[in-house]
């Protein structure tokens, strides 16, 4: 039988704040267990929420990047379960009144753009992180109160394909906000996603399973696609699909059954008593907005307009720092093209080299500009600024490179043209096979006139002035 | 005995705190007020530093749910036997900013939840005026080393009436000054919507001076005011000429005790006599009469999820158990006593999704019926007056009150109107029944303190009970 596939994707996302949602402590990600807590986050008596005005700016950012409408009235919940990781034993939340709701973003697919919707945005705290050893559970309450955005999709998702696309354009949205990390393998991005499948043509959902521990999002489309085929199976076999929590697991590119969900947990709701509705500033949100980056969408057309091939705009926009560095070296160039080649495949590839990250990079946006400015003008060749870039990476200038190694590119015409001849009176074979039309004689002479000038003569005039002077032989 | 004042003008510090001490060991076994007596040596040492006020080197009590750095406090409750905070509540901070000198955490009902301090893991406090009644709760401990003259102040909190009702049986001068007038953090917490921090004096120019002290914003209690606190002492009058009283008249007619009446009726002609206008109001019965269901059901929701972080995981007393959950579960069914547990049910069916709607929600709404009223009611008033208690102190073992009856509901629980609406709210001894003191309730409108001060010196001059002590040791 046909069917339709059916997901929805529930991120969460913690925000890079200075401190936690609810408390003074520092929010660093990597520290020593235990050392970015107090009195709030351990839950201990007496002790108040107050809510991180950081983070209220964000989800507001977050919500406008996502086109959705925004609650002006902030008010939040206590979400009610006892966990050992939970150390009030209520989840601070926005249950009823989400600062977010009716957004949508626009993912490509094969048959053109599309719109998935998204429900609702909230805020929430998150849970301390619990380590579980045979001699007993340790637990890290340094993610305790950490700021989460929750975002949730409608179930418009239809293909393992349009999920990662999902989670890949929310993603860079976030990424490009400067209100997350969202590294999935480190957790400041985590995604959960329900799926079912129905008969095509009908309109009753079927049983849908959730999907956890998805920690790359290469893994987001491997598990959604093996869901599919054992759902599928298992319907076609004429069975039922359990309602139930599955985890990804990495090893088998299966899913693997965690708990079935009997009966939905009742977590009692109800509205934060400490914390009063908050009116947020109709202009305070206005600022905020007005103070938004550059989103990706915004960044593609500029490159578009730019005339960039498709895959450098693609790689760009995916790589957000790379692609900053980019728009700083074009205050210095207009040469678009060359310097996003530049930008794209020679400044990795040195910097691998040198086992730097992109955030280490010694080539200041001028100098990078300055090489390319150096190749179009035609006083370096290619070849030459591959030697000199080698420098530039050691944080040179390539413009002195280029003097101290005596490169020059000869660009001079009389000079060439009587280099060319030169060469064509030392090599009368290749005129004979030019006039029998074999044009690889032109590349031979190029590289013969290249090597009498100690590679410093411009390869596109040299070239040019070749084919006009053999054709003055024949 | 002293009040503050006097004591200040006529002791040295070490001489004020050294009796405090005595005294507060000497009655410890008749009273059973005290849970931890504080070391006080350190403070003393640390006065030099302070500049001079009311509370400069002054010996007070604290409710034992206010939570101090490094000294153990444990709200009564087996659970928190050995909980030693690490940190102090704002007010904590205020007082030693001030001078006062911390000598003992007084004894309160199991959490705050009860109005006998009966339920204290430390036993029964006993009235000062006879041991075998009552100081009333949930602050008795504090109210009853106040009214025995062990300390001049102490500080208590107020959900229900918590504050206002062991004043009246202990004869002192009880304060709940507006929600939001003084921070709630690091208070263990009751029912955060209606929980107020109060005190204990025994005259008014004392209570007016501690509220400069206590009051005031706190950004770590986001329900704590920016309205500025004034000079309350500084503005003090007894001169109730022209000022408007209203007579809660409902709860005149649900008197039981003639004599509280009578005594109550003679209030009322010495204030006029002192030229207050005093007029008579009434409330919808049936509001009055859904007071206290609406009090349960709010505070008790509030309260399983406000306790729900006491689970033996991190501090507090921690039961054996084979798995985290048995270790939670064996910790709280062992920690608490039984009205709290059965309080916690109540609280967790009252926000089950199936009854939160009509139950807890339904609170809510008439909670907010009331509150509106009583704003209409009080409109053209100063202050609303009526007894705190239609009767003396009750004995230890009385179980003869029927809780259905207008006596019991609207008599003994007018004062939650103080909490429903949060306005500010007082109770000072009105006269002695049988060599027991009944007290009058003062409220008045939101922020006006100054109004409660006023008359509750003008009340000193009627009954002449200011500074009235028992006399507790022989």
């Amino acid at each position: 039988m046909e069917y339709e596939v059916i997901i929805g994707i529930e991120i969460h996302c913690e925000l890079k704040t200075k401190t936690k949602m609810f408390s003074g402590a520092p929010v660093l990600f990597g520290a020593p267990a235990n050392t970015c807590v107090n009195e709030i986050d351990l839950g201990h008596p007496g002790t108040m929420p107050c809510v991180n005005k950081q983070a209220v700016a964000m989800a507001v950012q977050a919500c406008t990047a996502l086109n959705m409408e925004i609650d002006p009235l902030v008010r939040f919940d206590r979400k009610n379960y006892y966990y050992t990781d939970l150390p009030k034993g209520f989840q601070i939340t926005q249950q009823f009144y989400p600062i977010g709701r009716h957004g949508y973003v626009e993912i490509e697919t094969e048959n053109g753009p599309k719109k998935i919707r998204i429900e609702r945005l909230h805020m929430e705290e998150d849970t301390a992180k619990q380590f579980h050893y045979d001699a007993g559970t340790l637990i890290d309450f340094n993610r305790a109160g950490t700021p989460l955005v929750e975002i949730v999709s409608e179930p418009d998702i239809r293909s393992g394909k349009e999920a990662m696309a999902y989670v890949e354009k929310l993603r860079t949205t976030l990424y490009y906000l400067g209100v997350s990390d969202v590294k999935m393998e480190e957790g400041s991005m985590r995604c959960d996603v329900n799926i079912s499948l129905r008969p095509a043509g009908t309109e009753k959902f079927g049983v849908k399973t959730e999907i956890k521990n998805l920690n790359s999002i290469s893994n987001v489309q491997k598990a959604v696609e093996y869901e599919i085929e054992r759902q599928t199976q298992i319907l076609n076999e004429g069975g039922q699909v359990v309602q139930e929590t599955r985890r990804f697991d990495e090893a088998t590119r299966t899913t693997i059954s965690m708990r079935k969900k009997e009966g939905a947990v009742d977590y009692k709701y109800f509205p934060e008593p400490n914390i009063f509705p908050i009116q947020l500033d109709a202009q305070w949100i206005r600022q905020l907005q007005e103070a938004m980056p550059e989103m990706p969408e915004v960044r593609q057309a500029r490159y578009v307009e730019l005339g960039l091939p498709e895959t450098d705009i693609a790689l760009l926009v995916a790589n957000k720092d790379l692609a900053d560095y980019y728009d700083q070296v074009m205050k210095h160039t207009s040469h678009a093209k060359i310097a996003a080649n530049w930008v794209i495949v020679e400044l990795p590839a040195g910097l691998t080299k040198l086992n730097k990250k992109l955030s280490e990079n010694p080539v200041a946006p001028q100098a990078m500009a300055e090489l390319v400015n150096m190749i179009v003008g035609g006083e370096i060749s290619g070849k030459q600024a591959k030697v000199v870039f080698e420098e530039v990476l050691q944080g040179k200038d390539p413009k002195q490179v280029a003097q101290e190694k005596g490169m020059k590119q000869l660009s001079d015409t009389s000079a060439l043209i009587a280099l060319v001849n030169q060469v064509l009176d030392e090599q009368p074979q290749s005129i004979t096979d030019y006039k029998n039309g074999k044009d690889r004689a032109v590349g031979f002479l190029v590289g013969q006139v290249m090597k009498k000038s100690k590679g410093q003569a411009n390869p596109a005039m040299t070239n040019k002035l070749i084919v006009e002077e053999l054709k003055k032989r024949i | 005995m002293a009040t503050m004042k006097e004591l200040k003008e006529t002791t040295t510090v070490r001489q004020r705190v050294e009796e405090a001490l005595a005294k507060a060991h000497a009655s410890q076994p008749q009273l059973n007020a005290v849970v931890t007596f504080v070391d006080v040596e350190e403070q003393l040492t640390g006065l030099n530093e302070i500049a001079d006020g009311p509370f400069y080197g002054m010996p007070i009590a604290l409710k034992d749910n206010v939570c101090t750095q490094g000294i153990r406090t444990t709200a009564s409750s087996k659970i928190l036997d050995n909980y030693i905070p690490v940190y102090n509540a704002h007010i904590v901070d205020k007082l030693k900013a001030a001078g006062a000198i911390v000598i003992a955490k007084a004894s309160m009902d199991e959490l705050a939840m009860g109005g006998t301090n009966l339920t204290a893991a430390t036993g029964p406090v006993y009235n000062p005026y006879d041991h075998s009644r009552m100081a009333g709760g949930s602050s008795g401990g504090s109210a009853a080393l106040v009214a025995a003259g062990v300390v001049p102040f102490a500080i208590g909190s107020d959900t229900g009436d918590s504050v206002r009702k062991p004043a009246s049986f202990c004869g002192v001068l009880g304060m709940k000054p507006t929600y939001g007038r003084i921070s709630r953090y690091g208070i263990i917490p009751y029912s955060s919507s209606l929980d107020h921090v109060g005190y204990f004096t025994r005259s008014a120019l004392d209570a007016a001076e501690a509220l400069k002290v206590l009051a005031g914003r706190d950004d770590r209690d986001m329900t704590s005011s920016y309205e500025p606190v004034p000079d309350y002492a500084a503005a003090l009058s007894s001169d109730v000429t022209g000022r408007k009283v209203a007579i809660f008249k409902n709860v005149i007619d649900a008197l039981g005790n003639p004599q509280v009446k009578a005594m109550f009726e003679k209030t009322v002609e010495a204030l006029k006599d002192r030229g207050a206008i005093v007029e008579e109001v009434s409330l919808r019965e049936d509001l009055l009469k859904a007071i206290l269901p609406a009090y349960y059901l709010i505070a008790n929701c509030e309260a399983t999820a406000n306790h729900s972080n006491l689970d033996g995981i991190r501090f507090g007393v921690q039961q054996p158990g084979d798995s985290m959950e048995e270790i939670m579960i064996q910790s709280r069914t062992k920690g608490f006593g039984s009205l709290i547990r059965k309080r916690f049910v109540i609280g967790s069916y009252g926000l089950f999704v199936e009854n939160q709607e009509k139950l807890f929600r339904q609170a809510q709404r008439v909670r907010r019926l009331i509150v509106e009223n009583v704003a209409e009611m009080m409109k053209d008033y100063d202050i609303l007056i009526a007894p705190a208690s239609s009767d003396v102190a009750p004995k230890l073992d009385d179980h003869s009150r029927d809780e259905l009856s207008d006596g019991y509901l609207i008599a003994e629980n007018h004062m939650v109107i103080g909490n429903f609406t949060g306005y500010p709210s007082c109770t000072v001894p009105m006269g002695m029944l049988n060599g027991l003191p009944v007290g009058l309730n003062m409220t008045a409108k939101a922020w006006d303190e100054q109004s409660l001060f006023d008359f509750a010196a003008a009340m000193e001059e009627i009954t002449g009970m200011k500074d009235a002590t028992a006399e507790v040791m022989e």
